[in-house]
């Protein structure tokens, strides 16, 4: 379900303080679950199919996960157990609903924003020149 | 060891910067309101410092007092929104923040951070700790991650990891 369209939404890069100090990256602040004191730093990666968070963020959210069933997937070089839900996400006045998969262990510090759930969502426009993210809401569900 | 003879809200005490850091060090900063010290690497309201180094009630006396015995310990004392902004020159080189976003994260390698702004608004060693203390505090931040103390941490390659 799209539950809103907006205009288009800026996003500065962000550093997520790598020992390499002048890299920025496209990182957006996601809401999981309704939660709005902690926007989650959600990497948009076009290589990523679909959206990988941490499971203490489902936790946290109070998302169910126990009924869910495990893949064991190899991601970015490391093994970890996921597990799918479908939960409400915003991103500034962006809010829809998509599938996550909740990975534990998570040794990352930031959160995958990947095609299904996030990219079919969006039109999705990265200006690396200016450090700059736009996105713009699709009217269409998408393919998740 | 720098050490220092003072009297605040009219009592005498003798404080020394290493008790002074392991005390304000055993527990997270509260939020800034405008004035701060740098005690382990962190940002502190000097009120607080000085309240949990001396046991006294913060009311009893005054953010410049605490400040004052800080700087004669030898802590670095600022202001919140001081630093000057980066010349256009800095910021095209190195980003919409010209690097200062990268340099206000240096001090919280392999901590969980929430940032307003650059501002990190607290840093701790879970996302439940963070998240307690915007509850706790009643703060929002605009993003919450944990700053990586390798470069695999960000590139999400960890060498111990066996993916067969």
């Amino acid at each position: 379900m799209v539950a809103r369209v907006g205009r288009p939404l800026r996003f500065p890069f962000r550093s997520l303080g790598e020992p390499m100090p002048t890299v920025l990256r496209p990182v957006l602040p996601v809401e999981v679950g309704g939660l709005h004191r902690a926007p989650y730093a959600g990497l948009v990666d076009t290589g990523s199919l679909h959206n990988r968070f941490g499971a203490f963020v489902a936790r946290a959210a109070g998302i169910e996960l126990a009924d869910a069933p495990v893949e064991v997937i190899a991601l970015d070089g490391f093994r970890t157990q996921a597990r799918r839900a479908s939960v409400e996400l915003s991103i500034g006045e962006a809010t829809w609903t998509a599938p996550v998969w909740f990975c534990d262990p998570w040794p990352l510090g930031f959160h995958l924003l990947g095609l299904k759930g996030f990219f079919d969502h969006f039109a999705v426009t990265i200006r690396a020149a200016r450090y700059e993210i736009e996105l713009t809401q699709e009217p269409a569900a998408g393919l998740s | 060891m720098t050490r220092v003879t003072t009297r605040i809200a009219r009592q005498p005490f003798v404080l020394d910067a290493a008790a002074v850091e392991a005390a304000a060090t055993a527990v997270l900063p509260e939020p800034l309101v405008d004035h701060y010290v740098v005690v382990g690497g962190r940002r502190y309201p000097p009120k607080q410092v000085i309240a949990l180094a001396t046991g006294l009630d913060r009311a009893d006396f005054t953010t410049h007092q605490a400040r004052g015995v800080l700087r004669r310990l030898g802590f670095i004392a600022g202001r919140r929104g001081s630093d000057p902004p980066p010349t256009s020159a800095t910021a095209t080189a190195a980003g919409p923040h010209g690097g200062a976003e990268a340099e206000a994260l240096r001090p919280f390698m392999g901590q969980w951070v929430a940032q307003k702004g650059i501002e990190v608004l607290v840093a701790a060693d879970t996302p439940e700790e963070v998240l307690s203390w915007l509850e706790r505090h009643d703060q929002y931040a605009d993003i919450m991650f944990r700053v990586p103390r390798e470069q695999w941490e960000s590139e999400g390659w960890w060498p111990g990891w066996d993916v067969r």
